[in-house]
């Protein structure tokens, strides 16, 4: 207790609002990922595969506007979806299952947190690390797309590069409700990691076996089913043996369907009943 | 009788504020039943939570905190009900669970700083406040090493620390001693003492009943669910009104004489052996302390000891899982 201990004192200051602690979470999510090796490397490959390629090639390449179609090439490759699900695996594998291996879900819920606040603040730290490699980065190149442009249809480009930020957006949002239900199943983040990437691997080898009988398929693939998003939204069109329906439904269950689940399975874990 | 509720809490109630009323609550996992009927008055001070494992405890806290929604029954802390302030309630409380819960990676002003900031601290407040804490807890310069390097007394201390660091009103312990070695209890135990003097409820649930006898000034008795128990220590301990323990040695021969002589004076409650030459007796009845020792005198017995009946915690626990003691005590 040393030579003079020191006495208990109370603490006089005030409290922030309830609902502003969510934030607290995702900015020590945020600080913790952005020291995290595994992230800044992943980070940095899909940035210079990705993004910095093609930023090279609309600089060097004259172009009279931003067009939408080049996007839809820049981003619907398959690269870009495969760096984003490798990332959102990364990011969310230890979120829940590091607090569920540490008992730590405790700590959290006997104070003033909701179940929906906790993993708020846990998904919106992982949006903001996503949205480093799938929002920032196509919005920045479709810019400076637009900004070398040597024709003066800027309304034209601007459409697109809202329509960027919008499939930025979705990208951004699509794999971390899936990571973070799979990260509250098991308490090691490398079961959860692993598990979540192949998931959606085992999904495009399913839809890749299927789409042998019908190309309608293809749209259980995360790939697949992204590419024919960015298509959707950028040019307007879909290849015609892909129903809208299902497209908006598979992708719309994909990140219903695991944030209802893993709300459900941390509110039975806290509560235990 | 086990099982029901020996009305003993009312008049310390009175004389001190209470700050957790339960009432008739229940609470069922499944075919399970955790809480079932449990209805207790917690005043502020230090209160013992006792119960074998399984009693309920832990349910209790759980459903104080409005993590479980009760099967009938409320509970209220500070005036706010469990349920429908459950969020106004967990702000004042702080929580030291017995299991391993700290987050391994990180270090302890991380660790409390960040609870601090859950708890509504500002980020200033939060580290000044976490390194307060910490002092004040004992951890020294290890504050800044990972916490998975600490041993089980340094987390036990964390644990404390982050339960504490937004300055609660009511703090729950589950097992603040558990693993420590003696040392390390003697500084957990000074430590909740501390800080029971900013006026604070501190609710103990431990196993160690010598630890909440020393440490708590109300105890609260629980098993399968219900209260069996409760009331100011004092009052505890304080054993029946009129009854006497005395403490005789003396040959075989001369015990059993003296007995049957104190028999015809006072009712003898209970006799107890101790090794053959040595007995203790706890008898009602004989106030005239020299009747006693004149027996003696002429019985050829030796009196060692002769004075109110007095009871440790375990002997308290003991009877009430007997079902109310001897005669309903």
């Amino acid at each position: 207790m040393g030579i003079n201990p020191i006495e208990y004192r109370p603490w006089k200051g005030e409290r922030t609002a309830q609902g502003l602690r969510r934030y607290v979470i995702a900015r020590s999510v945020l600080r913790h990922k952005l020291k995290s090796i595994g992230v800044l490397v992943l980070l940095l490959l899909g940035i210079l595969f990705v993004h910095a390629t093609y930023l090279v090639l609309i600089v060097l390449i004259p172009h009279e506007r931003l067009e939408a179609s080049e996007i839809d090439a820049y981003l619907g490759g398959g690269a870009f979806t495969t760096f984003a699900m490798l990332l959102a695996a990364v990011v969310t594998s230890d979120l829940i299952s590091e607090d569920v291996s540490s008992n730590s879900l405790v700590l959290y819920f006997s104070r003033a947190l909701k179940v929906r606040d906790y993993l708020a603040g846990k998904a919106i730290g992982a949006l903001l690390i996503m949205s480093l490699l799938c929002a920032i980065p196509p919005v920045f190149v479709a810019t400076v797309a637009m900004a070398t442009q040597s024709g003066g249809d800027y309304l034209y480009s601007l459409g697109v590069l809202g329509k960027t930020a919008l499939v930025g957006a979705l990208v951004t949002v699509f794999f971390v409700p899936f990571g973070l239900m799979i990260s509250s199943f098991t308490r090691r983040k490398s079961y959860a990691a692993v598990g979540t990437f192949m998931s959606f691997f085992v999904l495009a080898v399913v839809a890749g076996v299927f789409m042998e009988y019908a190309r309608s398929w293809s749209v259980i693939s995360p790939i697949h089913s992204l590419s024919f998003l960015f298509s959707w939204v950028l040019e307007g069109d879909l290849p015609s043996y892909v129903d809208e329906a299902a497209l908006v439904l598979f992708l719309a269950s994909l990140i219903i369907v695991p944030a209802v689940v893993v709300y459900l399975k941390l509110t039975r874990t806290v509560v235990g009943k | 009788m086990a099982g029901e509720l020996v009305a003993e809490q009312g008049t310390d109630t009175s004389t001190r504020p209470v700050n957790v009323l339960a009432r008739d609550v229940a609470v069922s996992f499944g075919s399970v039943t955790a809480l079932n009927g449990f209805t207790a008055d917690i005043p502020r001070g230090i209160v013992g939570l006792l119960g074998p494992n399984g009693a309920g405890k832990s349910t209790f806290i759980k459903a104080s905190l409005g993590l479980l929604v009760p099967d009938r029954g409320t509970i209220s802390v500070g005036g706010m009900d469990s349920q429908a302030q459950s969020l106004q309630i967990r702000d004042i409380v702080g929580y030291m669970p017995e299991s391993d819960c700290l987050i391994p990676s990180v270090n302890a002003v991380d660790l409390v700083s960040y609870m601090g900031m859950i708890s509504g601290m500002t980020f200033r407040d939060a580290m000044q406040r976490s390194h307060e804490m910490l002092d004040f807890v004992g951890i020294g310069e290890e504050r800044y090493r990972p916490i998975n390097s600490y041993s089980t007394g340094m987390k036990q201390k964390v644990k404390l620390a982050q339960a504490i660091v937004h300055d609660p009103k009511l703090l729950l312990l589950d097992e603040p001693t558990s693993g420590m070695d003696p040392q390390g209890r003697e500084e957990m135990l000074s430590l909740v003492k501390k800080m029971a003097t900013s006026e604070k409820t501190i609710i103990v649930s431990s196993h160690i009943l010598q630890e909440v006898e020393r440490v708590c000034d109300y105890a609260v008795i629980i098993d399968s669910g219900k209260l069996i128990r409760s009331g100011a220590m004092k009052n505890l301990l304080a054993g029946e009104e009129g009854v006497r323990s005395l403490t005789i040695r003396g040959n075989l021969t001369s015990l059993s004489q003296y007995v049957r002589a104190l028999e015809q004076e006072c009712q003898i409650v209970e006799k107890r052996d101790e090794g053959g030459e040595q007995i203790t007796v706890l008898i009602r009845g004989c106030d005239d302390g020299r009747r006693v020792f004149k027996l003696a005198v002429e019985n050829g017995v030796q009196v060692r000891s002769f004075h109110p009946e007095r009871l440790d915690l375990e002997e308290v626990f003991l009877r009430a899982f007997r079902g109310g003691g001897r005669d309903g005590h």
